[in-house]
């Protein structure tokens, strides 16, 4: 209990728990089912994927740059763990765990290098690596598919594995990852380097600031948890191709800002990372739930996206009013 | 342990270019513990250059850098920080997402084991804002926090680093009277502590009143060093000119007729208040003052970019709807603006375009589509009145030197045929025959019957084209001198201390 008392929610996240809470407690009471074990646990699993990559690109987004590589990374990662395992039978789940990071971390090392070493601007470098990466997978996977038979038992057992009945073992390392990165920028100066280096860019140079190996880390942090989020993929749908979670790297970025990541850098947790991915997908949930048809998903993501940046900007200008009052006030 | 009065500082001959730009040539400046030392110049005198250097955001091409008996090294903040020197900017750069008790830290937070230890940072804040005589929450977030406690912060952070040498920029540019008075009362604490604090400002009289030692700059060399005792503000003033004023300027005497723009009381409290003053046709009025006295606010204020509380404009007798710069356009005013790349011109477009912008109603062909002849026919007009020079007319402006793009600007607003030209800082940033050129333009202009209110921190300037000179100070309206009576010795007392027989 320490730990979660030491990282206490601001109150941007803990309004944002407290949407949570009133969204699945009204989703509950249209659909009773929503609220039991099994309802929890496929929220959790459906949430696991895209909570890790937005928990892993909140560093990133946190110093004022996005990582649009990251859904690609998925679809390459899984595919090739898939390949790796379908070759070596022998091969368990600590394997993947290995091997699927690592694979990722060479996008996130491309990545860094191209925006820190180069500082070229990141929403372009990353929607460039965002189709490199996928072309890739559709020459080299030469639209060969993976099924469960191919992967390693251990592997999908660990993807079934349940604790007290609601928590999913993906979604119990997801909360590991978010606890360990919210603990990393609180208390650590690199993660404090982030929110300096998002808040203003051009300080962090005066001061000193180590900027382009914190932007570099960033993106290889990133890539490394897409890595991992390929393999938590294969573990949910035992099943791969190449167009392997194709286009939902909006969806990581739409998690990340509705959980209070700002987009302009400077501000956000990994628990509102984790928190907007888990608002995301109660509400599409609950809507399922309660008989909206399942072809309003995406509006609904967009307005929730623009509802949460409109929140934003509401904080922003009356920040801006108190500090134009407070002009006049000294000037009287 | 320094002792009060010990060699901190020695810059001998230090030389610096920028291109074919030389900023400093051959600069000295002599840096004791325990003493108030303030920097003196014009604008491009070399003072911020200086201060880069020391910053480490420079480095010097020439000269020696000592500090103590050490060699300084140069080249980086990070370097500069670790020698003991601390650098407050005009702007200060916190990070406003970031708490104060981390705006201090950054980058050095205190570590127990292997987190920050948080409680220590923001109880060893609240000591040091404490020691500087501010209450400040250590806990608060940096974003709203006004300018003046902004600095606090930057000096608490000075001081958590042991920094010896303290620079600021402008300090008080940007402070209300109660705010400088609070932040002279921090600097004679520091001096009490045997720091070095070294500052620029332009206010004269807080200048004698602080400091201890005073260099005085000028065209990048180092003009005088006193005690304070050993000079005044009359000695100073002629020290920072330097050069009398040669007739430069082709101000030719024009026929001034009725009043086109009346401003009276106008008032936005968070700018300016009060400002009263009127334009003639064919004459040239001077808004003088320091960089924030809110002369620019004012002329956003009457072109209708913002809006303000209370008094009206007038053109020609009626009065100008508030806040709408097309309104203003309409009664025919033309706002060449300060920041040309940014608020003058579309950087990517032609010249011809740019040329063309605020024309298109009378270039239309059918009232519909834009005349591409007459654009051309009108770019050509205007580039050989201006002698504008461009490799071809749709090239983009940002191919243009700068002085050519401020020519383009010009061009933009002469074309609409304004009655009222404002223009704002029109010549920061051109070369000196460039300059010239523009001033003539301007003449022109007023020649041709139009009123002209002309916005400069440039002193030379305001003296050689104006008619009136109108000085702000803190937004206030301190002093309005006629071409005979004005010279440069009373403007720039207008402008620091809101006097005029200073």
């Amino acid at each position: 209990m320490n730990i979660l008392s030491r990282l206490k929610p601001r109150s941007r996240e803990g309004s944002l728990g407290l949407i949570l809470i009133v969204t699945i407690g009204i989703t509950g009471l249209i659909n009773p089912r929503f609220l039991t074990g099994d309802g929890t646990r496929d929220l959790f699993t459906s949430t696991a994927v895209v909570a890790l990559l937005a928990i892993g690109m909140a560093p990133v987004i946190i110093m004022r740059h996005i990582d649009l590589s990251v859904a690609s990374t998925v679809g390459l990662t899984a595919w090739f763990v898939a390949d790796i395992c379908a070759k070596n039978p022998d091969f368990t789940w600590i394997h993947c765990f290995i091997i699927g990071p690592m694979i990722g971390m060479v996008v996130g090392i491309i990545n860094g290098l191209l925006v820190a070493g180069l500082r070229l601007p990141s929403l372009v470098v990353t929607l460039g690596t965002l189709y490199i990466v996928r072309g890739a997978v559709y020459v080299i996977s030469n639209s060969v598919d993976y099924n469960a038979q191919e992967m390693p038992p251990s592997l999908l057992d660990l993807g079934q594995k349940v604790f007290f009945g609601v928590m999913p073992f993906t979604f119990l390392l997801v909360i590991i990852a978010m606890l360990i990165t919210a603990w990393f920028m609180k208390y650590r100066k690199a993660g404090r380097d982030c929110y300096a280096i998002g808040s203003n860019p051009h300080a962090a140079n005066l001061v000193g600031l180590k900027v382009f190996r914190r932007t570099f880390l960033g993106f290889v942090f990133s890539g490394a948890m897409a890595g991992l989020a390929g393999v938590f993929y294969l573990m949910r749908f035992a099943q791969v191709d190449s167009t392997a979670f194709y286009g939902q790297e909006l969806s990581v970025v739409a998690a990340a800002v509705i959980g209070g990541v700002t987009i302009l850098g400077g501000s956000g947790t990994t628990v509102g990372a984790l928190i907007g991915a888990l608002l995301v997908q109660t509400i599409q949930g609950g809507l399922a739930a309660i008989g909206v048809d399942a072809f309003w998903k995406a509006a609904i993501n967009g307005l929730l996206l623009i509802t949460a940046i409109y929140a934003d900007r509401v904080l922003a200008r009356k920040s801006e009013l108190a500090l134009l009052a407070q002009r006049i006030r000294e000037r009287a | 342990m320094v002792q009060k009065g010990d060699l901190l500082l020695q810059m001998k001959g230090v030389q610096k270019r920028f291109g074919g730009a030389i900023a400093l040539r051959g600069a000295d400046l002599s840096i004791r513990a325990g003493e108030i030392h303030a920097l003196l110049g014009e604008n491009g005198a070399g003072k911020s250059t200086m201060l880069k250097i020391l910053a480490g955001v420079h480095v010097n091409d020439g000269g020696t850098i000592t500090l103590g008996s050490k060699v300084f090294t140069t080249g980086s903040p990070q370097a500069s920080i670790e020698q003991g020197i601390a650098v407050i900017y005009q702007e200060p750069s916190l990070f406003l997402d970031l708490s104060l008790a981390e705006n201090v830290f950054i980058g050095r937070q205190p570590m127990k084991g292997a987190a920050i230890d948080w409680e220590f940072a923001q109880s060893e804040a609240a000591r040091l804002f404490a020691e500087l005589g501010v209450q400040l929450d250590p806990k608060r977030q940096a974003r709203g926090l006004s300018i003046a406690d902004q600095q606090v912060v930057e000096i608490a952070k000075a001081l958590s680093m042991n920094a010896n040498i303290i620079l600021m920029d402008e300090p008080t540019a940007a402070l209300s009277a109660s705010e400088v008075e609070r932040l002279m009362t921090v600097m004679k604490s520091l001096k009490e502590a045997n720091k070095a604090v070294i500052f620029v400002s332009h206010r004269l009289d807080e200048v004698l009143a602080i400091s201890d030692y005073i260099t005085v700059m000028r065209d990048g060399a180092t003009v005088s060093e006193n005690p304070v005792g050993a000079t005044d503000l009359q000695k100073i003033i002629k020290e920072m000119v330097g050069r009398e004023l040669t007739e430069l300027f082709p101000k030719t005497e024009h026929k001034i007729g009725e009043i086109v723009l009346e401003v009276t009381g106008m008032s936005n409290p968070a700018y300016f208040r009060d400002i009263s003053f009127s334009v003639r046709k064919g004459e040239i009025v001077a808004l003088a003052g320091l960089v924030g006295s809110g002369r620019s606010e004012v002329a956003r204020a009457i072109f209708g970019i913002d809006k303000y509380e209370t008094g009206s404009v007038k053109i020609k007798g009626v009065e100008l709807e508030k806040g709408s710069p097309i309104a203003a356009m309409a009664k025919k005013i033309a706002l060449v603006p300060e920041d040309r790349r940014q608020q003058g011109l579309f950087m990517i477009a032609g010249v011809d375009r740019n040329i063309a912008m605020e024309s298109f109603d009378r270039l239309k062909k059918a009232r519909v589509f834009l005349n591409f002849k007459k654009e051309r026919a009108l770019t050509e007009t205007w580039r050989e009145k201006l002698s504008i020079k461009y490799a071809g007319p749709s090239n983009p402006v940002d191919s243009l030197s700068g002085g050519n793009q401020q020519k383009v600007v010009l061009a933009k607003w002469l074309a609409t045929d304004p009655d009222i030209l404002i223009v704002d800082e029109p010549t920061r940033g051109i070369d000196v025959g460039t300059k010239a050129e523009v001033h003539k333009l301007i003449d022109t202009a007023a020649g041709e019957g139009k009123a002209v209110l002309m916005i400069s921190s440039e002193l030379p300037e305001v003296l050689g084209m104006a008619d009136r000179i109108i000085v702000m100070r803190e937004g206030r309206k301190v002093a309005e001198l006629s071409r005979a009576e004005a010279t440069q010795e009373n403007v720039i007392a207008a402008a620091t201390t809101g006097k005029v027989g200073a």
